[in-house]
């Protein structure tokens, strides 16, 4: 199972948990950012060989999150697909199979750069156009800040590099708590990292698999 | 036409040429005109000379004398009547291919010159990636007689749907600088198209001569059969008296100490300035990009005067600054350029005075090629001044020097199998007119690298293309290329034929980003990962300046000037060759040899001797191995030689097999001549438990467990991904659409170990890894030899000259059994430690 930590954030206490997501319990609410769905799908109509191995993991790793904190709903930070692919598309069929296995939560989504060809009725979801204010969080897709708010975001998939001198290194997403803002790491297994230069007084925890670890703040990375 | 008529005619036509050559002052060499006679019998075959020896004559004199001959017999299709835009289309008849993209440029312009002056109508153009539009629409309506271009270029030319008709005509291919594209992928890629534009040629009854020029090799005959294919034949032309080549030290004027270790040799800063203040313009060659950087540096804090004539190139620079550096070099404008192997090859600077080369070049062939860059006169030497960065480098330039005197050069080992490259070429042959299965078989097989391709590895690189991979069902909707109702393979979609096209080629930039001036303006790219761990407001030196770091966006690093000490200088993945067999065998011989005569053997003495006193100097029959137990831990030092890439498996190999003995966690380090294992505390071992330790049973096993090959595996997919399309380069400057495609190599990786392990791409790495990363048979070499040698092993006093820098490169290679989770915890506590 995979670990959680429980840290305060705004005031408000939420779990982070290493299948890549937020759980705040004070309102029921499972935050997962930048899943992409649909990606291994649009790499292979545009001659990509990819195995159909992604929307399967990603679908039983949200199953999983349901099961153990037991939300009321689950809320999409953007980026719930990839792009636009086939109606008939295989992962649309396993999308919409799990959206019947869990007919009773309510399943939202900010829209992402990435959605602009998002059908979210047709997934089961509910749209929000920009940004949601629930005090003391504002739930967006771009982490700018917000004066309504702490901003709960995704896009940028921050991640950190791990290295150690004749080791290969480790790439490792994170999750990035800063002062106005905090971004989760990408929920898709099929999406790439981009390396974060935390400040000083950021939080940054990193996913190692199924463990959480959290960084120094502010370190600087050994050459 | 009569044959004796046509006799006459190219008579003719030689004595043109020779008078062009007697109206320079010059008389054909005599490898030229064997060059010409071979072409004229309709032979191939390999060009053997330096740069600067006439090469491009010589193998640009076949076509041009043939054509000049051929316009004598039938002057009317000489300067057609204009028709559309004033040019009629011609066939292509003559492919000049060169690595160089800087090349080019030169060698069109060379050649273009001479079939003017010969008065030949022949109209040469040149294609490149640097190619503007005009100059390819001009080329594809027909314009061209003769083309220049490089391998990446006609691979995509053979990409497009007219290629049979475009290279119907072609009647030869030379090859410039042959050896630098051998035992590459790019080698690979050139031996595809050039097996497709012999069925081109065949299938419209002709035949194609195919002529490569190459610079000195330990294997020149195999040079030639990669160059030919499996059905070729032809001939070596050698430049007779090749220029002679002395390789001159810059040793200190004392015999002050020399540094024991340190491979950046800025500590005989005084004599390379003497050096440079002795002529009038200088390479100096470094071996790495930031060795470049830091000798720049240093150099420019003393070039007060003139401070513009002092210059850096290396590979990561931008274009159009290397193209400045490169045009002052030519002009004479500069006095002295600091550069990488980026200017290893290629135009000639006539004006160069000077080469000077900082530490060993690790390879005869290469301090050869560095040699060549300077002036010549004819008649005369080119010398290059070798500056020793540490007491065993003074060896190693020595042992260069007698290596050289024996004609011991290296050879370059073609590579064989590559699945990646097939499968791209045929993506490639799909889009340029499609091909039929067998037919394309035929022709891979016709080249060195896939004479012996099996037809289960054929059947899984169709798949690969065709269907995705091997497991049916598992890739819904893939598609790149399909069967047309002919049966013919082809591509339908413009979508998969744009994005092939822009991923035509073999070079694999690891994850660059631009760096640019905030007020606009490119300077070069550097690794993502370096620029990650910089924050706004860092300083770092790149291009030759103190830059400051102000953001990151859309791949590109702004940056400003800054002034004062610069944090990091940028380090670039795959920097350093091991030294090579061939140099590392010459220098044992040295090292044992009483009485030096050689000046840097003198230098080294004094070191030797300690060695000698503490422990031993070994012979080439002998393998020495030193143990030393210090207080910082005990240590195991080996020496066999062999170059950092075997010693990196062996010592690996050594200390897994140590643990097998006591279990423990070692830890190991590395360099060209030796390897050390330390530990806490070491098992008790004689000569003969050693020589257990480096026995070639289960090698491969032992291999496998004492490294992580997955993790190295891992990383080699990278490129093999990028090669075989499945995944495309995150380029600066690549549009929007473009990115929406990019999936890291290392998920993907992940994904099909998870779905697909039989893969044939993994296997290609895990192959690759074995025997390209790990030097597998070097490594195996090197343990069968200490097998015949005679095992020293001492126990010294204290740490020798030998053990020293070993010593120093510090503990590295942590070598133990714990997981990988353990290992990330370590690496982030030592993030705390270093906060």
């Amino acid at each position: 199972m995979s670990e959680t930590l429980a840290v305060d954030v705004a005031g408000e206490r939420v779990l982070l948990d290493a299948a890549r997501a937020v759980y705040w319990p004070a309102r029921g609410v499972l935050l997962i950012a930048d899943a992409h769905f649909g990606k291994a799908q649009l790499l292979r109509e545009s001659g990509i060989a990819l195995p159909e191995a992604d929307t399967g993991g990603d679908l039983a790793r949200l199953d999983d999150l349901i099961a153990r904190h037991r939300p009321q709903q689950l809320l999409v930070l953007g980026d719930l697909v990839h792009g636009r692919t086939s109606a008939n598309a295989q992962w649309i069929a396993a999308f919409a199979q799990w959206r019947g296995r869990h007919t009773s939560l309510h399943c939202s989504v900010v829209r992402g750069n990435h959605d602009r060809h998002l059908d979210a009725g047709g997934l089961g979801f509910e749209s929000i156009a920009a940004s949601q204010f629930e005090p003391p969080f504002v739930f967006a897709h771009e982490p700018h800040p917000d004066p309504r708010g702490y901003v709960l975001a995704g896009h940028i998939h921050p991640g950190v590099v791990l290295r150690e001198r004749h080791a290969p290194k480790a790439r490792l997403p994170v999750f990035w708590l800063r002062d106005a803002s905090a971004v989760l790491p990408a929920f898709g297994r099929l999406t790439g990292l981009w390396p974060v230069a935390p400040g000083p007084g950021d939080r940054v925890i990193a996913v190692a698999r199924d463990r959480l670890i959290r960084l120094p703040a502010g370190a600087r990375q050994p050459a | 036409m009569s044959v004796a008529q046509d006799d006459a005619r190219y008579s003719a036509a030689l004595l043109q040429i020779e008078s062009w050559f007697i109206g320079r002052g010059w008389t054909p060499a005599d490898f030229q005109r064997e060059v010409w006679k071979h072409w004229r019998a309709g032979r191939s075959g390999l060009i053997h000379a330096p740069t600067g020896s006439g090469k491009t004559l010589a193998a640009w004199g076949g076509p041009v004398l043939a054509a000049l001959a051929r316009q004598a017999a039938d002057p009317t299709p000489a300067l057609p009547p204009p028709k559309r835009r004033g040019v009629s289309p011609r066939p292509l008849r003559v492919l000049w291919v060169t690595p160089l993209r800087a090349l080019a440029a030169d060698t069109h312009a060379n050649i273009a010159q001479f079939a003017q002056d010969l008065g030949l109508n022949w109209r040469v153009l040149r294609r490149t990636g640097d190619s503007g539009s005009a100059e390819r629409a001009r080329l594809a309506r027909g314009e061209a007689d003769a083309l220049v271009t490089t391998p990446e270029s006609l691979s995509l030319m053979l990409s497009y749907a007219d290629a049979s008709e475009r290279f119907a005509a072609l009647q030869a291919v030379i090859v410039d600088e042959w050896h630098e594209l051998l035992g590459s992928k790019r080698g690979v890629l050139l031996e595809l198209a050039l097996a497709r534009l012999r069925g081109i040629a065949t299938a419209g009854g002709g035949a194609l001569r195919l002529w490569g020029v190459s610079a000195t090799l330990g294997n020149l005959d195999g040079a030639l059969d990669t160059l030919l294919g499996a059905s070729g034949r032809g001939v070596i032309v050698h430049a007779k008296t090749p220029r002679a080549t002395e390789i001159r030290s810059l040793l200190p004027a004392t015999t002050a100490r020399f540094p024991w270790a340190g491979h950046l040799g800025l500590s005989q800063l005084p004599q390379v300035l003497d050096a440079l203040a002795a002529v009038r313009s200088t390479l100096l060659f470094t071996n790495t990009r930031a060795q470049a950087e830091l000798w720049h540096q240093a150099l420019t804090a003393v070039w007060t005067h003139e401070p513009e004539t002092l210059a850096l190139h290396h590979g990561s620079l931008d274009r159009v600054l290397r193209q400045r550096v490169e045009n002052g070099l030519r002009d004479g404008a500069l006095r002295c350029v600091v550069a990488t192997s980026s200017l290893d090859l290629g135009v000639d600077f006539a004006s160069v005075d000077q080469v000077i080369q900082i530490g060993s070049p690790k390879g005869i062939a290469r301090l050869l090629q560095r040699a060549g860059r300077s002036r010549h006169r004819p008649g005369e030497a080119s010398t290059v001044l070798c500056v020793p960065t540490h007491n065993l480098e003074l060896v190693e330039i020595a042992a260069a020097r007698r290596a050289l005197a024996q004609g011991r050069i290296e050879s370059r080992l073609p590579l064989r199998g590559c699945i990646d490259v097939l499968a791209q070429h045929l993506v490639t042959r799909a889009l340029g007119g499609g091909f039929e299965p067998a037919q394309a078989l035929a022709e891979a097989r016709d080249t060195h690298a896939y004479c012996d391709l099996g037809a289960s590895d054929w059947a899984a690189t169709l798949q690969l293309i065709a269907q995705g991979g091997a497991r049916l069902g598992a890739y819904p909707d893939f598609r790149k290329v399909v069967a047309a109702e002919d049966g013919r393979l082809v591509v339908d979609s413009k979508r998969i034929a744009h994005l092939h096209r822009l991923s035509i080629g073999t070079i694999v930039a690891d994850g660059q980003i631009g760096v640019r001036w905030m007020q606009g303006g490119a300077l070069g790219h550097i690794e993502e990962t370096f620029l990650a761990r910089l924050k706004p407001g860092d300083r770092f030196l790149f291009a030759g300046r103190t830059l400051e770091l102000v953001r990151i966006r859309d791949l590109t690093a702004y940056v400003r000037s800054a002034r004062g000490k610069p944090g990091a200088v940028p380090r670039w993945m795959g920097g350093r060759m091991p030294l090579s067999s061939e140099l590392a065998g010459a220098m044992q011989e040295m090292l044992t040899e009483c009485a030096p005569v050689e000046p840097e053997m003198r230098l080294a003495q004094p070191m030797l001797d300690l060695q000698r006193a503490l422990s031993r100097v070994p012979a080439p029959a002998e393998l020495l191995a030193e143990r030393v137990d210090a207080r910082d831990g005990e240590h195991l030092f080996v020496y066999p030689f062999a170059g950092r890439h075997a010693h990196e498996g062996l010592a690996a190999l050594l200390a897994f097999r140590l643990a097998k003995l006591a279990p423990a966690s070692f830890s190991y380090a590395v360099n060209d001549y030796g390897l050390v294992v330390s530990g806490r505390s070491l098992p008790e071992l004689n000569a003969a438990a050693l020589g257990n330790l480096l026995s070639t049973a289960q090698l491969a096993e032992d291999l496998a467990g004492s490294l992580n090959l997955a993790e190295l595996a891992r990383r080699k997919f990278r490129e093999i991904a990028r090669v075989a399309g499945l995944v495309f380069q995150g380029l600066p400057g690549r549009s929007k659409s473009m990115r929406q495609l990019t999936a890291s190599s290392t998920l993907l990786f992940d994904v099909l170990t998870e779905h697909e392990p039989e893969h044939v791409l993994l296997r290609q790495a895990r192959e690759e890894v074995l025997h390209g990363e790990l030097d597998f048979e070097r490594l195996q070499a090197t343990l069968q030899r200490s097998a015949r040698q005679s095992l020293h092993l001492l126990r010294p006093a204290r740490l020798t000259p030998f053990a020293f820098p070993l010593w120093a490169e510090g503990i590295r290679g942590q070598l133990s059994s714990e997981d990988w989770l353990i290992r990330v915890r370590r690496m982030a506590e030592r993030l705390e430690a270093g906060a």
